[in-house]
């Protein structure tokens, strides 16, 4: 049975991503809880924290889901990066896929004061730094600078997808990623 | 001043190539120049919509190469481009520009490598040729990179194409040297090729053949086109610079690493 916490941030997770997250109020968060605004603030203390609960949460889901994926399917590294994209497709072509949470974050909080804000980029480098740590593995010599490529066209398809599903846009993004991570290791 | 939202971008892009890819490659190159321009101050906006009129300037010009899905390719390519530029902004010595265009460019073969692949989606012969020949420029463009970067980093990988495309005689020559060198079915694969050649050279230390070795009939081909990193302009120059391209040597051990050998 899940904790009270943890059906808040489920609630607020869902309606965050299906609704926005400034136009989610605390008060739809509650009643779709079935819970009270004192309840919510004893555990968040404030909706911000609240929002950054639900960014760590889902980042730690999808990356543990692409993880376990990727480890169950292939234990050679320069495989990796290419099945990385084979998930990826899977994973934003599903019925369920509401678009990725720090992507989402950072366009509704553009200002680089915000906690918000800080926390989406600092997601986003997680997310670069984790392609590069496969790519390394995969003995590319300029991890770095492929990881940087793979995440734009990775973040710039996500979104393409959020404006409008089942563009196909993915599909491209993941030929453009074999092209590019061929490029690359031939020059490794 | 919103930067993906204004004519004086779509200006800048239109009169800085004379083809389609060479117009959505430059936005990289211009995106950067004005974020490094002194005393501005830069306004991003917070979005990308398909409606806006960089978006739509892009949508024409991936129309314009037969781009598979062009609405998709404007928009994926803005996405790219407005991310780097987001990112370059707090992070100015990141080269997310450099990245996202060569992220762009694979995003361009991945939605156009088919139709030259598969000739029945094409009318004619000479439409297959034009391409093959465009492609097979655009891989000896991105093999003179190097040098190319060096002097100037306004000039655009596809300045090949500019020429191909200012005259048909030649895009339909160009083809058939292709055939020859057995380049016309040049794939995303040896495109990749291409690709890892100049990331290559790009790394290490090259060492060009003395002049003075060079025939007298190939000396200023050989100086202006392979030492100098400036683009043929006609065939014969360009069958003759890439066959002393091939002769340059480089050496990619690190230079701390083959200093410290004692």
């Amino acid at each position: 049975m899940i904790s009270l916490r943890e059906k808040i941030l489920n609630t607020a997770s869902n309606l965050f991503q299906t609704q926005g997250i400034n136009s989610t109020g605390v008060d739809t968060i509650v009643a779709a809880a079935g819970t009270t605004k004192m309840t919510l603030y004893k555990y968040f203390t404030s909706k911000e924290n609240l929002i950054l609960a639900v960014l760590e949460k889902g980042h730690q889901d999808f990356q543990t889901w692409l993880n376990d994926n990727l480890n169950a399917s292939t234990k050679k590294p320069s495989e990796k990066l290419q099945i990385l994209f084979d998930f990826i497709e899977e994973w934003v072509t599903s019925p369920n896929f509401n678009g990725m949470g720090f992507i989402k974050a950072s366009a509704e909080f553009p200002s680089e004061e915000n906690a918000v804000h800080q926390l989406s980029s600092e997601q986003s480098r997680q997310f670069r730094q984790y392609i590069s740590t496969l790519a390394t593995e995969a003995n590319i010599h300029d991890a770095d600078g492929l990881a940087l490529q793979l995440s734009l066209l990775f973040e710039g398809a996500v979104q393409a997808e959020q404006m409008k599903r089942g563009s196909g846009a993915i599909k491209y993004a993941k030929t453009a990623a074999k092209i590019l991570i061929d490029g690359a290791k031939k020059a490794s | 001043m919103d930067i993906f939202n204004s004519e004086w971008l779509i200006r800048m892009l239109e009169k800085s190539s004379n083809t389609p890819q060479g117009r959505i490659l430059n936005l990289f190159d211009i995106l950067g120049d004005w974020l490094a321009a002194p005393n501005l101050h830069v306004i991003l906006s917070a979005h990308i919509s398909s409606h806006d009129l960089l978006t739509n300037y892009l949508s024409k010009q991936a129309t314009a190469m037969h781009a598979a899905s062009p609405e998709i390719l404007a928009e994926h390519i803005a996405l790219i481009a407005h991310n780097a530029a987001l990112q370059t902004a707090s992070e100015p010595n990141g080269n997310h520009l450099k990245h996202a265009k060569v992220a762009a460019n694979a995003l361009i073969l991945a939605q156009t490598q088919k139709q030259w692949a598969s000739p029945k989606s094409i009318h004619s012969k000479r439409t297959i040729y034009g391409i093959a020949a465009s492609f097979f420029v655009v891989g000896l463009t991105i093999a003179w990179l190097p040098t190319f970067l060096q002097t100037s980093s306004q000039q655009n990988i596809v300045v090949a194409l500019d020429v191909m495309r200012k005259d048909n005689s030649t895009e339909i020559k160009t083809a058939a040297f292709a055939s020859n060198s057995k380049n016309l079915s040049l794939s995303a694969h040896e495109a990749a090729t291409m690709y890892a050649k100049y990331e290559q050279m790009r790394n290490g230390t090259c060492q060009f053949p003395e002049a003075i070795q060079i025939p007298d009939r190939d000396k200023a081909v050989y100086l202006e086109n392979v030492v100098g990193g400036k683009l043929p302009s006609n065939l014969k120059d360009l069958a003759t610079a890439n066959i002393y391209l091939e002769k340059v040597r480089c050496n990619f051990t690190p230079m701390l690493m083959a200093n410290s050998v004692g």
